[in-house]
């Protein structure tokens, strides 16, 4: 019979051979294939090496209860993932050898930094890549609406940060009305991306209805926002036509997703609270213009109304005056006429005096002229009286009532009347 | 520019056109009458429509009972 071992030396010689030539531990990088936690809370892998997607190495590992509690919940709030299938590790494993169980990996530590760096590294590739496409800043290049009114919102309608944004925005103490249409999606997982970029195509069908386009999500408990890092995701979001507000809800840095969106916010209330912030600064502006020209208005009526009255205080001042001028001068004139007119009455006066005496002169003269004219003419009229031619022995014969002249004027038998200067006679003609 | 092609875009810049408009040049009464007249008009479209208005916040209220 040939020397030989029972299974059991050779698995500890196996174990021997492992203790003495290898490190107490060693950091081996590592994907995970495999990944399942049992019952007691003992978490057990199978870590692989790839190249060219086929596997070159692989090994069984395990991450005790009491080790896993604490380290998965660690590396996810460092990471933002939890340990899953296809994610790459650096991890400090002591190979352990087991008579019955054979070979297994004990992982006692994981540095997060790797992962992060892994993660990292593909982000830094899908963002090339985007760039490379030239779509990398689209989303950001569409102006925001003036007001954001019409919202269509991918959430999954049973999460609490869907809930907290319909709220916030449907409850806005500024009663802004807000026209919010919900397109369901899952948020989270495998499906996830998929799921999302069939609600934006859906979306984009009916685009003309909508100023801006929300993707929240949030409350639930997991971190996992792998899904977020997604080229095809990113590239859709990137290229969407109208503005992408994220709220992935998330305090870590930015997924993919967050990154080409228009703008990206920590928390769905936070997008709600910009979308009321955008109707206010919108009313603020019509307020400020409003204002801006009631002010002016007011201002100008107040100079007019102020030259207005300064007019008519003028007015009054020049028209005082010019009365008073006009007095000033209608007192001189009045003197001057009065002055005038006396000294014209006075001419007039002496004018008149001297006429006066002129008449009483001519008619002294002519009272005396005619004095001698009666004087004369009663001397003429004397020398006429037929009472004296009568005394001097004329008569005056008539008949019948006639004065006679002529002898041939009496006929026989005429009775003639001689008027004498003391008496009348009657004879007949013979 | 009529009531039915009006939106939040040209209500805005309708409003600065006034302020500039007033800002720069004096207008006369009557011109200001007008323009002030537009403004409140503008104001007015801007915010009916950003609003939930009075009457139908209350229908809204009411609808819940």
């Amino acid at each position: 019979m040939m020397e030989h071992l029972s299974l059991y030396d050779l698995n500890i010689k196996i174990k021997d051979c492992l203790k003495v030539n290898l490190e107490e531990s060693y950091w081996v990088v590592a994907e995970i294939g495999e990944i399942r936690v049992n019952q007691k809370g003992h978490c057990y892998l199978e870590l692989v090496e790839k190249a060219d997607d086929k596997i070159i190495a692989q090994n069984r590992a395990v991450i005790w209860s009491y080790t896993f509690r604490n380290l998965s919940g660690w590396f996810e709030s460092l990471t933002g993932q939890t340990l899953k299938p296809g994610l790459k590790i650096l991890s400090n494993v002591i190979v352990t050898y087991h008579e019955v169980y054979g070979l297994s990996l004990n992982i006692r530590d994981i540095d997060a930094t790797y992962t992060i760096g892994e993660r990292a590294k593909k982000r830094l590739e899908i963002l090339k890549k985007l760039k490379e496409d030239g779509v990398l800043d689209m989303n950001k290049q569409i102006p925001l609406p003036l007001v954001p009114q019409r919202i269509a919102v991918i959430a999954s309608s049973t999460s609490a940060g869907y809930l907290d944004f319909m709220s916030q925005l449907e409850n806005n103490t500024l009663n802004y009305q807000f026209r919010i249409s919900h397109y369901q999606a899952i948020m989270q997982g495998n499906e996830a991306e998929r799921s999302i970029i069939e609600a934006l195509l859906e979306i984009h069908r009916e685009i003309e209805h909508y100023d801006i386009l929300v993707i929240i999500r949030g409350g639930g408990a997991t971190l996992d926002l792998e899904c977020f890092d997604g080229y095809e995701l990113a590239s859709h979001v990137a290229q969407f036509p109208v503005p992408i507000i994220t709220g992935i809800g998330h305090e870590r840095d930015e997924t993919i997703t967050d990154m080409v969106a228009h703008t990206s916010l920590k928390t769905p209330t936070a997008v709600a609270e910009f979308l009321i912030s955008g109707c206010r600064d919108f009313e603020g502006q019509i307020n400020n213009l409003y204002t801006r020209i009631i002010d002016q208005v007011l201002d100008i009526f107040k100079e007019r109304k102020g030259h207005l009255a300064y007019l008519s205080k003028h007015l009054k001042y020049i028209t005082e005056n010019t009365l008073k001028g006009q007095a000033l001068g209608l007192n001189i004139l009045g003197k001057n006429i009065n002055n005038a007119a006396n000294r014209r009455i006075q001419v007039m006066e002496t004018a008149l005096a001297g006429y006066i005496r002129a008449i009483k002169l001519n008619t002294e003269r002519y009272l005396t002229l005619q004095n001698k004219d009666l004087m004369n003419l009663a001397k003429s009229i004397e020398l006429v009286d037929p009472k004296k031619i009568l005394k001097r022995g004329y008569s005056i014969t008539r008949s019948k009532g006639k004065i006679i002249k002529s002898a041939g004027d009496l006929r026989q038998g005429d009775i003639i009347e001689s008027v004498f200067y003391d008496g009348k006679k009657e004879s007949k003609i013979l | 520019m009529t009531k039915k092609e009006l939106t939040y875009q040209k209500a805005l810049d309708e409003l600065e056109f006034i302020v500039k408009k007033i800002e720069q040049n004096e207008p006369d009464v009557d011109e200001l009458n007008d323009m002030v007249a537009r403004a409140v008009e503008l104001v007015k479209y801007c915010k009916t429509k950003l609003k939930v208005t009075e009457e139908k916040l209350k229908n809204n209220l009411e609808a819940l009972d």
